[in-house]
């Protein structure tokens, strides 16, 4: 595909606000790409109590968001929230309904690493005494995140392309900006291509990061 | 309005739900085979072109590439109408992401029967056909199933180009009768419904397909 | 008064007695095997004698205190002994010497560059020294039980549990950890070693407790063990054995 000027040229107008956008969902991504890791590591502990009603309810919430539409929960709150006299930014909404929605994601894939630890190990720490949060916090919880890093370092690519949608709850990052150029240049195919290319790029940055992580964390000896 | 009146609205919604997520999980499936087997069989230019699409179609938002798809189209000459546009975005999509499921599944097909097949006399092609595929197609399934639900989870974006499926009419419900919390919450808990009701109807499937001594886990 | 005192211990998994009224006595310095059939409950044993499993009913005694009192600091209790299992279990996420150091570091506290050099101490002591910044993953089973061994050595416990230690390991490594294991009774470490392997029982411990079925059917010497052939029960474990 010849490069095409008058196209630059034309986005060049909107270059302000198509950097704040990206700027936007730069930010979004980031955001709940931390508080779902955190987030996870939270469910994961619960989902690990040794009382059973706990474990009841964490499996029931995973299951709940995994089996359900982020944007579903999107619009509940977006809409819902309001009815009971609660009043957020769609910025907070995106990140609150996003980090239970992630948070749920990163929580399965470290019960399933924890499925593959050799629970001898844990009796052994416990056997040296440990307590059942010693336990967690230095063997369960950095075997299970390093297993699972591949699964991680994807969901933080989910993130960047599911931030697309939160222009659906009014909060304006990259694509809702794009949305406005098209419909002013007329150009849709073009803006949509381009905007389509950005979004590669964001991910292919990522993709890079998350190979290093990859080659860093690995237990030697697995995988 | 009652609240059979909406439980009614939102159910007319739901045919669409699953006419969009059995049309796009159709296209994935046929897409992803097509991929996997290709690169299975073709030379390393061509293994190496599908590498390239498969990322670039996994590295796309579902939504921009529905908007290339429906919005932009029609721009250069080619009017799309909004089921196909869905199958062209959210279909394409899951099927780069299935070709990948394939591909790891292909692996794990057994290489002395692969071995065996060949040195009794069979082509490439009659041994992917035989002997790699029906296994294969074992293996892949845990994917197939995760890959099929998210179809299901992505099919609310349909409203975008006006396709009236379960969220549609929510929207529309809401818009009247401000219940919005219990509306929301009403379809989140009808499209948990569906994905449980997908998920046992594969493990039916499953059971029924299954070989004996072929376990897996 | 004996370093550990077990009165008639039972534990039952609904109506199963897996431990039925077992009572033995471990002074210090002193060192015990638990051998019996398959199902005698030896693991258990270790088991409830640190809490790990919950004991039905009975006493332990523990340097005077009974520690089947609801009261009691188990994790107090449990860096008092030094555990071996029959896998290693040693943490793969870390090196040798961490594994080694992280109770010091964890439970006692000790800064790090101390916590390393006492675990350097036990893993000399273990000839492992210069695999300290090896990770489990590369170790042979020998190797790997050797480490197990310093770890367990370097919280100082007043006792060393051994659950099967050579059962996980080939011959050339048994005899390894054997002659290792004996140099530690022959320094009169306490050690409680439960195994069904009759040349480790010989090596490391003055008395076997022979377990059959939840119950202590014999303690004896090994020797006079082995002379009773015309016990059926023993002459079947033991059966065609020297």
């Amino acid at each position: 595909m010849r490069v095409d000027f008058p196209f630059f040229a034309d986005l060049a107008n909107y270059w302000p606000q198509i950097v704040r956008g990206l700027r936007d969902t730069i930010l979004l991504s980031v955001t709940i790409t931390i508080t779902g890791l955190i987030g996870g590591i939270g469910v994961f502990a619960l989902a690990l109590s040794p009382r059973g009603l706990v474990r009841f309810a964490t499996q029931s919430y995973i299951s709940l968001f995994i089996g359900t539409p982020l944007i579903v929960f999107l619009f509940l709150l977006y809409y819902g929230l309001p009815n009971l006299g609660v009043t957020l930014s769609p910025f907070v909404i995106a990140v609150l309904g996003f980090t239970l929605n992630v948070s749920a994601y990163n929580a399965r894939y470290l019960t399933i690493a924890y499925k593959g630890l050799d629970q001898a190990e844990l009796e052994s720490a416990r056997a040296q005494g440990f307590s059942l949060f010693q336990v967690f916090r230095l063997i369960t919880a950095p075997q299970s995140l390093r297993m699972s890093v591949p699964a991680l370092t994807n969901q933080a690519i989910q993130n960047i392309k599911d931030s697309s949608i939160v222009f659906l709850i009014q909060y304006i990052e990259f694509f809702a900006q794009m949305q406005e150029v098209a419909s002013r240049t007329f150009l849709f195919f073009k803006t949509y291509l381009f905007t389509a290319f950005v979004y590669l790029l964001l991910v292919s940055v990522v993709v890079l990061a998350a190979r290093r992580v990859e080659r860093k964390l690995a237990i030697p000896g697995l995988t | 309005m009652t609240f059979v009146e909406i439980l009614l609205t939102l159910l007319k919604g739901a045919g669409y739900t699953l006419l969009i997520t059995f049309s796009c999980a159709a296209t994935a499936l046929v897409v992803g085979l097509g991929i996997a087997m290709a690169r299975e069989l073709g030379g390393a230019w061509l293994s190496a072109l599908l590498s390239a699409v498969v990322y670039v179609l996994r590295g796309v938002p579902m939504l921009v590439l529905l908007f290339i798809v429906f919005f932009g189209l029609p721009g250069i000459g080619l009017d799309v109408p909004p089921l196909p546009a869905m199958m062209l975005s959210l279909g394409l999509i899951s099927g780069a992401y299935l070709s990948e499921v394939f591909r790891g599944a292909f692996a794990e097909v057994s290489p002395n029967e692969v071995l065996a097949a060949q040195s009794m006399g069979f082509t490439r092609f009659e041994t992917l056909r035989v002997i790699k595929l029906p296994q294969m197609i074992r293996f892949a399934v845990p994917g197939i199933v995760n890959e099929l639900t998210t179809v299901l989870k992505f099919s609310p974006f349909a409203y975008t180009v006006g396709l009236p499926e379960i969220t549609k009419q929510a929207m529309a419900l809401v818009a009247t009768t401000m219940r919005g919390i219990e509306i929301y919450a009403a379809i989140g808990l009808l499209y948990f419904g569906i994905y449980r009701l997908l998920l046992a109807a594969v493990q039916l499937i499953e059971k029924r397909y299954s070989i004996p001594g072929f376990a897996q886990e | 008064m004996a370093l550990l005192e077990v009165k008639n211990l039972v534990k039952s998994y609904g109506d199963r007695n897996v431990l039925d009224g077992v009572s033995f006595e471990l002074e210090e310095g002193e060192a015990k095997v638990v051998m019996g059939p398959s199902g005698c409950g030896k693991s258990t044993l270790l088991r409830c004698l640190n809490r790990l499993h919950e004991p039905t009913s009975g006493a332990i005694l523990f340097d005077g205190e009974d520690v089947t009192d609801p009261g009691v600091d188990v994790r107090a209790l449990r860096s008092r002994i030094g555990f071996v299992f029959q896998n290693f279990a040693l943490y793969r996420h870390m090196s040798v010497l961490d594994n080694v150091a992280l109770a010091l570091r964890r439970l006692k506290k000790l800064p790090r560059r101390e916590a390393e050099e006492r675990a350097l101490q036990e893993l000399e002591r273990m000839e492992m020294a210069e695999k300290r910044d090896a990770y489990p993953a590369a170790l042979s089973g020998g190797q790997s039980q050797r480490v197990a061994i310093a770890r367990a050595l370097a919280m100082d416990p007043r006792v060393l549990f051994f659950d099967e230690p050579t059962s996980a390991l080939d011959p050339i490594m048994v005899r390894e950890v054997v002659t290792l294991i004996n140099r530690l009774y022959l320094d009169n470490v306490t050690i409680l070693c439960v195994t069904h392997d009759l040349n480790l029982a010989r090596h490391i411990s003055d008395r076997v407790v022979f377990l059959d079925r939840g119950k202590v059917y014999a303690e004896d010497r090994i020797e006079h063990l082995l002379a009773r052939d015309a016990d059926p029960v023993i002459d079947e474990f033991f059966g065609g054995e020297d």
